[in-house]
């Protein structure tokens, strides 16, 4: 793509942003819309308009409230990153293990598929009574997400290694230690990197549903939605959704530059990084 | 010849593979007597088993029946010490630079970081691959993937070197640099060779001796001594009548063998 076709595609994408902001600000300033039947929801009181959300942004970003918006999405954050981190490493680590012991595999798999296939979001109360109010509960449900994308993708890359590398590996005189490091591990990885991108962005989900249940103590964006539902401030609610775009956008892109440093070896990364 | 000691002693060596059910025996009655410092090449019609042979000696395939012993120990089911391998699939690993390809044998043995980068560095030199030390092996040409491939095998200095096929998907030429650096590297070093082929003057250019395989079930059907003087030039030598002769002798006889096919 040249520098012209990538200057156009930008050009329009702020085009069809400010037409948005546009039509939004301005259509919810006409009563008759949402007088009309079907269209009752072209109202600031359910959509709130752009002018208003900006007015709640800068007052929530301000001093004047108990919980500033920077401390819940701060919040929100970093329940995300940790529920991703504990959610990957204790991932790959099972995923590698079962993924190089046929039997164990064998003897696990029923419960790692019930398990699995239990909606997430059903564990939500019973991980509130184990886990309180608190941020831990939002961290322990968005482990329980991460844990089995980043599971199965490295369970499948340790199963699938080219057995002539671990044999090549053999021959230049490798313990079972040092095949696990410099060719299963590495193998593997490639497998697990491609599960990240999927994996902040369940995280992210993980957070926010737990903090529509974890209350006040557990703070954060998805606490500041469920607010706005009990006060019926549609302008609070936009600053929250915004702000969790934003952040899931920021989140994904760090994980994609990260993805393509470390995959630097592989082709179809090549010159990205 | 005959009075160096030998290295490699195949006995009696079969194998057997099932099948849909059914037996199939890939190798069967193999002996041979591999001695210090020979390069012997294993050649016969694809399927003969000669892959499966090689996998006995390096301790990747367990024989049916038989033994192969080396220098004295019965390779049983291990990958035996002082062995390189070289397989014709690419090995090379994808994450690693070709350095640090070429350094992994050394790594895996502790060998001290100064003296790691030192023998790459030689290595890198005599493989002509100045230049691409920081290169991943998906820039490379599979020329020389293998030329790395070969390089990380010989830089932990095996005294037994086993090849399969290793220059078979490469182009003529590429194939024809790589034999006169195969063949200056072992005139160097003088591993013992057991290097498989399907290629009758691959085996002529580089070996002493050469086993003819038959078809499946692969036995030995001939062995040959290579009459042709060292060093070898490898273009030079085909030009020769001796080298005709050699083919012609050897071409008759796995002839018998493709003819047998049809």
């Amino acid at each position: 793509m040249t520098r012209a076709d990538h200057r156009r595609v930008l050009l329009w994408r702020l085009a069809i942003l400010a037409a948005l902001l546009v039509a939004w600000e301005w259509l919810t300033g006409i009563k008759a819309i949402s007088r009309t039947p079907g269209l009752y929801w072209i109202d600031p009181f359910f959509i709130s308009r752009p002018s208003a959300i900006l007015a709640r942004f800068a007052y929530l970003a301000s001093g004047q409230v108990r919980l500033t918006i920077w401390q819940m999405a701060l919040s929100t954050v970093q329940s995300t990153l940790w529920g991703f981190l504990v959610g990957v490493s204790t991932g790959f680590a099972a995923g590698l293990v079962l993924g190089r012991h046929e039997r164990l595999a064998r003897v696990f798999e029923p419960y790692i598929v019930a398990f699995n296939s239990l909606p997430r979001i059903a564990l939500v109360p019973l991980i509130t009574m184990i886990f309180g109010f608190g941020v831990l509960a939002k961290i322990v449900l968005a482990w329980t997400i991460v844990f089995f994308i980043v599971f199965f993708n490295t369970f499948q890359g340790a199963r699938s290694v080219d057995a002539d590398l671990i044999h090549s590996a053999r021959f230049l005189g490798a313990s079972d230690r040092q095949v696990m490091r410099t060719v299963i591990v590495p193998s593997a990885l490639a497998w697990t990197f491609a599960s990240l991108t999927p994996s902040i962005s369940f995280a992210l989900i993980g957070v926010v549903v737990g903090e529509f249940l974890g209350g006040e103590s557990g703070g954060g964006l998805g606490y500041l939605i469920i607010q706005s539902l009990g006060t019926l401030n549609a302008a609070d609610m936009m600053v929250a959704l915004i702000s969790l775009g934003v952040i899931g956008i920021v989140m994904a892109l760090a994980i994609k530059q990260l993805e393509m440093r470390l995959l630097r070896w592989r082709p179809e990364y090549r010159g990205r990084a | 010849m005959s009075e160096r000691r030998p290295r490699i002693v195949i006995r009696d060596l079969a194998k057997t593979f099932r099948e849909g059910g059914r037996e199939v025996a890939a190798v069967q009655d193999v002996s041979v007597t591999i001695r210090e410092q020979e390069f012997v090449a294993i050649v016969g019609p694809s399927g003969c088993g000669k892959s499966t042979i090689l996998n006995m000696i390096g301790g990747l395939v367990a024989p049916s029946a038989g033994t192969v012993e080396i220098d004295g120990v019965r390779v049983a089911g291990r990958v035996p010490g002082n062995v390189g391998y070289v397989f014709q699939k690419d090995t090379v690993f994808p994450w690693r630079t070709v350095a640090r390809n070429i350094a992994i044998g050394l790594e895996y043995r502790g060998v001290a970081r100064t003296e790691q980068a030192r023998r790459v560095r030689d290595a890198i030199a005599l493989a002509g691959l100045e230049g691409f030390e920081e290169a991943f092996p998906a820039t490379l040409s599979g020329g020389m993937r293998q030329r790395v491939a070969l390089m990380r095998t010989l830089v932990v200095e095996p005294e037994i070197l086993l090849m399969d096929e290793p220059f078979g998907a490469l182009d003529t030429h590429t194939k024809l640099d790589l034999h006169a650096e195969l063949l200056a590297l072992w005139e160097a070093r003088h591993q013992t060779v057991v290097f498989v082929t399907h290629d009758l003057s691959e085996a002529i250019t580089l070996a002493d001796r050469i086993v003819v395989m038959t078809r499946r079930p692969g036995r030995v059907k001939l062995v040959h001594d290579v009459a042709l003087p060292r060093p070898r030039d490898v273009i030079k030598l085909r030009e020769t009548d001796d080298y005709a002769h050699e083919y012609g002798r050897i071409w008759h006889v796995l002839g018998e063998e493709f003819a047998g096919r049809a």
